[in-house]
């Protein structure tokens, strides 16, 4: 039953990518889109009423009956509320989504309500197991994250997502299926105990932490979203409300080089795994480094749009092209 | 109204706990649907189910969760074995609705998951439907829509995760949707082909035990009924109405006697020989109460009627069962006749048996000294009636209780009070003592006219016993010998004060005439909702097709109407449901940011439906600078009116005539 339904789904979903073609986000849910069946408690509904109507006609009890045919009228109401709780929200999400194999990607997903009409219960659905539920008020905007879960390394792209949704009495479950890639970038999941090569002179102090504010002071930089926090600079926070990191010249701002042929004796997986570690270390401290690949190389820098450009050359590493 | 909307958990978790707010929701609806079967249902099932109701709450305010499973089959099990034990049966109604709330109180008992309560509220909208197979009164009715309203409301808390929207908001939504549901259900009831069998018969007799005639007459019955302002039959004329003398209501004819009980013998259906009616025929409609017995109470002496009946040959209209539905009928009557041929031997002899236990010798002697004084038949009735008229007697509801093994002799001789059936009683029985063929007749007699819709009302007070004696020539003809008492010697004060309540009723509408009035016009309307709502039927129905010019209604275009006015009604639901998805207030200050949203989106530059005014105006400001401070600063006035503090009308218009004399010019047309 299970697997019919799910086979009826696929090849739904299959039909909807071939019939629609890709959708351009932000993307408003029309309404010849939206797909709704009952339930499971919808037919228990459904059978219910069916009692209900042999039981009146049986006794020829008019009242009964106009009971039955009320149950049976609000159900056909809710089914058109539950039609339109989707109709016309508009959805955008974030294209790029990032995490580690082993863990989950967080992929961000807007939904703007231009109605008045609240609306309840919103579920996004990015896999079997990658659902969140939401609720969207009149004339409003709301953010939702859905965390994918990620098995292995590598780019997996999602081809559509579905917007789903239960309300108003979970008799009827109304969906719709967006077609938009969203690009999962799995990183392996950082692991490895080998000392970076052009690292190992500062490596030990830069991990330790252990620094004195003068030996290798070089001024102030204004704080962007991902510096690390002990480099904060908090007097000067404190006194011009500005934040403000401290920033270091010396030996530790010298790029290094994470390079895949470093590594001889390792297995690709744990090579990768090892640089992701050492790109970790290395962002987390601060530090401006590079990460070179059989296929790829990424100039030294720092911050977390490099960490990420790394972290994604990591994830798009193809393990059959590697010598 | 802006409703706070608080964040949804991350799965849909209809397999969580219920909260102990809704199980009291879901539980306060549970008690709602019981209250109408206070009165169907066993005690101890509504015991069980309160019971249920309050260990459920009491757990779940102790934080825990059901009951243990173990007990709860065991509760299960000796609840379920003794309601068996009670009716042996689970089939019917009474049975089926105890079953029905046993199951709910049980399944209350093991709501473990939002889930579960979600199958409560099922059972819920299945109990109120129950009701209706019970009772047929308006009021039930508008009560279980509102069961059925809040029953709904507490649904919706339930499928939305924790915690949903306010009560009220749920309460609103909800009621929104039993509306728009109203007019898809009256059409679905109006033009929803009806049966005209029942699927299946009922193994029990679901009859409502309304007290009415029985088939037996003992000196001392109908006083109860007397006493009762229930309602046995209305009556509709179409055109004459027969005068109050002959207003008889024709009902089982008993012409067996014992001494102390007048019986019915087994109804005869064969026509009478040489039967003739004469006098106006009176055409009527005929609505009966529900009512244990097949009987219908037609005008004395029924000539015409529908297949549904048959007439005995003592002229009674016998239905094809028990009247458990009430029933409407059209019939005709002529209130005189004659019967040309004599009465056969074997007749004769029944209707003047007195068998030898009889008993009352005093009676019997005084019928046979007026017998020889009044040889004459007719003499004889006369001197009869006359006795009744001058002698002492009295006509009341109270009289005392015969109780010697003679209750003729005692009536006639000693106490002298009674009403019709003693009169009745006593004079068949002279009658029969000197050889005059002679019966009783039950049935109802007069009628109150309801002049707010044009019908009669027959009460059971209004119950009646009269007697039919043969005349030779005539055939069977009525005498009423309680209309032979002086008026001056009607009674109607009571036995004792219990029953002078309800009859305090009576003389209270004969004393305040706006009472009585009032009441006329209540039974108006029970008349209107019985006749318009509760039978409406197949007929109903091909009358309605007519009514809408439909040419040869039949079910077939029925059926067609059903669908084509379902397709109408769906169709405004969608527009109806639709209608609520456009931007909310369409004010002032709305329509001119769209007149300035129009004139650049003339200008190749649409709003997107998702933009903001601010961010409209930077994507503006983008692609056409030279506008970037025009547009920029209406947009910003545009969102200082509408989420600032409250606008002033006046600040509004300025808003409006800015955005009128704003004429960007087209750059691609330049």
């Amino acid at each position: 039953m299970i697997d019919l339904r799910q086979a009826a789904a696929r090849r739904l979903r299959s039909w909807a990518a071939r019939r629609f073609g890709t959708d351009v986000l932000p993307h408003p849910v029309d309404r010849r889109r939206i797909y709704i069946l009952p339930s499971g408690f919808g037919l228990a509904l459904a059978a219910l009423i069916v009692a209900m109507l042999i039981a009146a006609l049986n006794y020829n009890s008019n009242l009964s009956l106009a009971f039955a045919f009320l149950m049976t009228s609000i159900a056909l109401v809710a089914m058109h509320h539950c039609h339109r709780n989707l109709l016309g929200l508009v959805v955008d999400a974030e294209t790029n989504a990032d995490g580690f194999a082993g863990a989950s990607a967080a992929v961000a997903f807007t939904l703007t309500n231009v109605s008045g009409l609240d609306r309840y219960d919103v579920q996004i659905r990015c896999a079997e197991d990658a659902v969140t539920a939401a609720n969207v008020a009149g004339i409003s905007r709301r953010a939702v994250i859905v965390r994918v879960p990620l098995v292995a390394r590598g780019v997996r792209r999602l081809a559509q997502f579905e917007l789903a949704t239960r309300y108003p009495f979970g008799w009827f479950r109304a969906w719709t299926y967006v077609q938009a890639v969203v690009t999962l970038h799995a990183a392996p999941s950082p692991a490895g105990e080998r000392e970076a090569a052009g690292a190992s002179r500062t490596s030990a102090q830069t991990l330790s932490g252990e620094r004195s504010g003068d030996e290798d002071w070089a001024g102030l930089r204004p704080y962007a979203p991902g510096m690390p926090l002990k480099h904060m600079a908090w007097k000067v926070l404190a006194r011009s409300e500005e934040a403000a990191v401290r920033t270091y010249s010396g030996p530790a701002s010298e790029p290094e080089w994470f390079d895949w042929h470093a590594l001889p004796g390792l297995a690709a997986e744990a090579r990768l795994s090892q640089l992701c570690r050492w790109v970790i270390d290395a962002d987390r401290a601060g530090r401006t480094y590079g990460l070179r690949l059989p296929a790829a190389s990424v100039t030294p820098a720092s911050g977390p749009v490099h960490r990420r450009a790394c972290l994604r050359a990591l994830a798009a590493h193809d393990g059959e092209a590697a010598p | 109204m802006r409703l706070s909307l608080p964040r949804a958990a991350a799965t849909p978790a209809l397999v969580e706990r219920p909260s102990l707010d809704r199980l009291l929701w879901t539980s306060g609806c549970f008690t709602l649907a019981l209250l109408p079967h206070v009165g169907d249902m066993p005690p101890w099932v509504l015991l069980f189910c309160f019971i249920a109701i309050a260990v459920r709450l009491g757990l779940a305010a102790g934080g825990r969760n059901a009951l243990p499973a173990s007990l709860r089959t065991l509760i299960a099990v000796a609840a379920i074995g003794l309601l068996f034990a009670q009716f042996r049966t689970f089939n019917g109604i009474t049975a089926g609705t105890a079953l029905l709330g046993l199951v709910a109180g049980l399944k209350l008992l093991e709501v473990r998951t939002r889930r579960d309560v979600s199958v409560m509220i099922l059972l819920v909208y299945f109990l109120s439907l129950d009701a209706l197979l019970v009772g047929s009164s308006f009021w039930l009715l508008a009560y279980l829509v509102g069961v059925c309203w809040f029953t709904t409301a507490t649904l919706l808390r339930l499928t939305v995760a924790e915690p949903g929207p306010p009560w009220p908001a749920s309460l609103r939504y909800a009621r929104l949707i039993v509306l728009q549901a109203m007019p898809l259900a009256v059409i679905l009831w109006l033009f929803f082909p009806r049966l005209t069998e029942p699927l299946w018969r009922l193994a029990e007799s679901d009859q409502g035990a309304a007290s009415g005639l029985g088939d037996t007459l003992s000196t001392g019955d109908l006083a109860d009924l007397a006493l009762s302002d229930e309602i046995a039959f209305r009556v509709h004329f179409f055109g004459a109405v027969p005068p109050a003398a002959e207003r008889y209501w024709r009902g089982p004819v008993l012409d067996q006697f014992d001494g102390r009980v007048w019986r019915r013998a087994e109804p005869d259906t064969t026509p009478h020989p040489g039967l003739e009616t004469e006098g106006p025929i009176y055409r009527y409609r005929i609505s009966l109460e529900p009512y244990p017995h097949p009987w219908i109470f037609a005008l004395d002496w029924p000539t015409d009627w529908d297949a549904r009946a048959q007439l005995t040959a003592d002229g009674m209209l016998i239905g094809p069962a028990p009247i458990s539905q009430g029933l409407d009928m059209i019939a005709s009557s002529q209130t005189r006749r004659r019967e040309t041929e004599p009465l056969s031997e074997a007749a004769r002899r029944r209707e003047t048996t007195l068998q030898p236990a009889t008993g009352n010798p005093r009676t019997l002697a005084l019928a046979d000294t007026l017998h020889r004084e009044h040889p004459e038949q007719r003499d004889f009735v006369t001197s009869v009636l006359e006795m009744i008229h001058g002698q002492n007697f009295f006509y009341t509801l109270a009289p005392p209780p015969l109780e010697s093994k003679d209750p003729i002799d005692e009536f006639l001789f000693d106490t002298r009070r009674g009403f019709c059936g003693h009169y009745a009683s006593a004079f068949a029985v002279i009658m029969r003592d000197a050889g005059i063929p002679a019966r009783i007749v039950t049935g109802y007699y007069g009628g109150a006219f309801n002049r707010y819709s044009d019908y009669w009302i027959l009460r059971q007070s209004d119950a009646h016993a009269w007697v039919e004696i043969w005349i030779e020539g005539q055939g069977w003809q009525r005498i009423d010998p309680t209309s032979a008492i002086d008026p001056r010697r009607v009674d109607r004060r009571l036995r004792d004060e219990q029953t002078a309540i309800s009859i305090a009723n009576v003389d209270l509408q004969s004393a305040l005439p706006w009472f009585a009035a009032l009441r006329l016009r209540a039974d108006a309307l029970r008349e209107l909702w019985r006749e318009r709502i509760l039978r409406y039927n197949q007929d109903s129905q091909q009358s309605l097709l007519a009514r809408l010019h439909v040419p040869n209604p039949d079910g077939e275009k029925l059926v067609l109407i059903l669908a084509g006015a379902l397709a109408a009604a769906l169709g405004w639901l969608t527009w109806q449901v639709r209608r609520e998805l456009r931007p909310p207030p369409r004010d002032a200050l709305r329509r001119a940011y769209e007149q300035l949203c129009a004139k650049l989106g003339g200008l190749g530059l649409p709003r997107a439906v998702h933009e903001g005014a601010e961010d409209y105006a930077t994507r503006v400001a983008g692609r056409r600078p030279e506008l970037a401070d025009a547009v920029g600063d209406l947009c910003r006035r545009y969102n200082e009116l509408r989420y600032g503090r409250q606008a002033s009308r006046d600040e509004i218009a300025t808003f409006a005539r800015r955005v009128r004399s704003f004429r960007p010019r087209d750059s691609r047309a330049s």
